[in-house]
């Protein structure tokens, strides 16, 4: 498998396993680690005057306020539109439809 | 019955707030969810939708006890017995009315979902009719799904869990799309939800998704020109044809529903509203079971054409097709929740990597956690080269407390 980053590989879904029930971490931090978007030793420790410390908000905080449960995700519909626009994203998604010839399983 | 000091268990905001309540109804334990829009100026507190949820939950339950702080921003609830639609306890008719006001920005699918995966477990049937001034049929900008795709989508998926789907019925009696602004619609919606179980099946769905063999789908204008839909249709096909032969999209063509006009010196005055169209596309595997559903509306400002609605849900779906694995992001909450409430037997759920790499599902496993149900197991498929990964729920054996008891 690839390595990312040097010497961590990411994306692994042992890794998943043991961060999912990592209560010190916000269901986006979990999958930031484990895409591998964030080193394990990033902090918010960049605050220094008191007063204003106190009263900022967390990154946690900030997100919620905004966050409203979705079903339907929000899509760059340009982007897809691309993607799928380029014959050999449909011809990798062809095997996922019955339309697939069988014959060529084995070779791709 | 309940302990005098009852453990609340305890979260924060109005996150998976639905789906937390739902847990909290099927295991019994009491909840206190906090910081609920805490810090936002201009809706602090509980929304419209979700005081409705409450309302809704009070309904179909027998002794459960709700206390919203003044501020609406903390919210304590004590689960009762899942009585479901039963005479005397709210049904008249063996049906509970369920009214939406219009201040409401949430598709029905939104409290269709929650209450689907809590019906099973009900002493009764539940029977619930949606109406009112908020009742919005189609998909919506917030993100929910149309109608169409919980019924054609969502409900199958009951089946593999030994509920009957001859006996789960959801009737669209009146279509509405988002009224102005995005808030409220005229719909009228029947959830026959009649088959009850004792305990859920234990789901093995571990195997390939199988191949796309088919797309189904209803396209909707209401209170719009009919012609949209052939449009959006036509659109979506060209996009999909070459994938698959097999296409069938039904045309649904409403007039808009007739609301209050609020008029104060006229208070007998209608007004149409929940005018739009939008597409829902489901494509169905050929593995029993599988299915992967799109969804999008216009948005309630115009400004779009039939053509883009189409080519959207079209991409969408090709999107969600690609992610893999058995059950889709919108399917999750309600094949694992069911899972988790099973007999204490492990099933196993092939689910695409980017379908469980969604906050959405991360935290559905953080709160099925909280519930006390066990941790999931995750690994690789190695059967092929894909790249999904198995999650392995074992059961909890809670099941219907309404059935163990009477």
């Amino acid at each position: 498998t690839r390595r990312l980053h040097g010497q961590r590989r990411s994306y692994r879904t042992a890794d998943l396993a043991k961060l999912i029930y990592d209560q010190a971490l916000t269901p986006s931090e979990v999958l930031k680690r484990w895409r591998g978007e964030v080193d394990e030793e990033e902090g918010d420790n960049e605050g220094s005057d008191d007063e204003e410390t106190f009263f900022k908000k967390s990154s946690a905080e900030k997100a919620d306020e905004h966050y409203e449960d979705r079903a339907i995700p929000i899509l760059d519909y340009d982007q897809l539109e691309a993607k799928w626009s380029v014959d050999d994203n449909i011809e990798s998604l062809r095997r996922r439809f019955t339309t697939a010839t069988l014959l060529n399983e084995g070779k791709s | 019955m309940a302990a005098p000091h009852p453990e609340y268990l305890r979260f924060t905001t109005h996150r998976s707030l639905t789906h937390r309540l739902v847990l909290s109804t099927l295991t019994g334990r009491p909840v206190h969810i906090s910081q609920i829009r805490s810090s936002s100026p201009t809706q602090t507190g509980l929304a419209p939708h979700e005081i409705s949820f409450l309302r809704l939950l009070e309904s179909i339950t027998n002794g459960s006890s709700i206390q919203i702080s003044y501020t609406g921003t903390t919210l304590t609830y004590s689960p009762g017995l899942i009585t479901g639609s039963v005479e005397g306890l709210g049904a008249s008719g063996g049906v509970v009315k369920c009214i939406l006001p219009e201040t409401i920005r949430r598709g029905v699918s939104w409290f269709l979902i929650p209450l689907c995966i809590l019906a099973p477990f009900s002493k009764a049937p539940v029977n619930v009719r949606f109406e009112g001034d908020g009742v919005i049929t189609s998909a919506t900008e917030t993100g929910d799904i149309s109608v169409d795709s919980v019924r054609t989508a969502i409900l199958p998926l009951y089946e593999k869990f030994g509920i009957l789907s001859s006996k789960l019925e959801l009737r669209v009696l009146q279509r509405s799309c988002a009224g102005p602004g995005g808030k409220g619609g005229g719909g009228i919606v029947e959830l026959r939800f009649g088959s009850q179980v004792r305990l859920p099946k234990t789901v093995h769905m571990n195997r390939s998704p199988g191949r796309v063999r088919r797309i189904r789908g209803v396209a909707y204008s209401t209170g719009v020109s009919a012609s949209n839909n052939a449009r959006m249709i036509h659109t979506a096909r060209g996009i999909l044809n070459p994938l698959v032969n097999d296409i069938h999209v039904a045309a649904q063509y409403d007039q808009a529903p007739l609301v209050s006009s609020r008029d104060k010196s006229d208070p007998g005055a209608k007004k149409r509203t929940g005018i739009g169209f939008g597409l829902c596309l489901v494509a169905e595997s050929s593995v029993d079971g599988v299915l992967y559903s799109a969804d999008v509306v216009a948005p309630s400002s115009g400004g779009v054409t039939p053509e883009d609605i189409g080519k959207q849900c079209a991409y969408q779906l090709l999107e969600i097709i690609s992610q893999g694995g058995c059950v889709t992001r919108v399917g999750a909450a309600t094949v694992l929740t069911l899972m988790a409430m099973g007999s204490e037997d492990v099933g196993r759920l092939r689910l695409g990597r980017d379908v469980i790499g969604t906050e959405d599902v991360v935290g559905l496993g953080r709160d099925l956690k909280m519930f006390g149900a066990s941790n999931w197991g995750l690994r690789d498929v190695d059967e092929d080269d894909s790249t999904d990964i198995i999650v392995s729920v074992k059961g909890t054996g809670v099941g219907n407390i309404g059935k163990k008891i009477a």
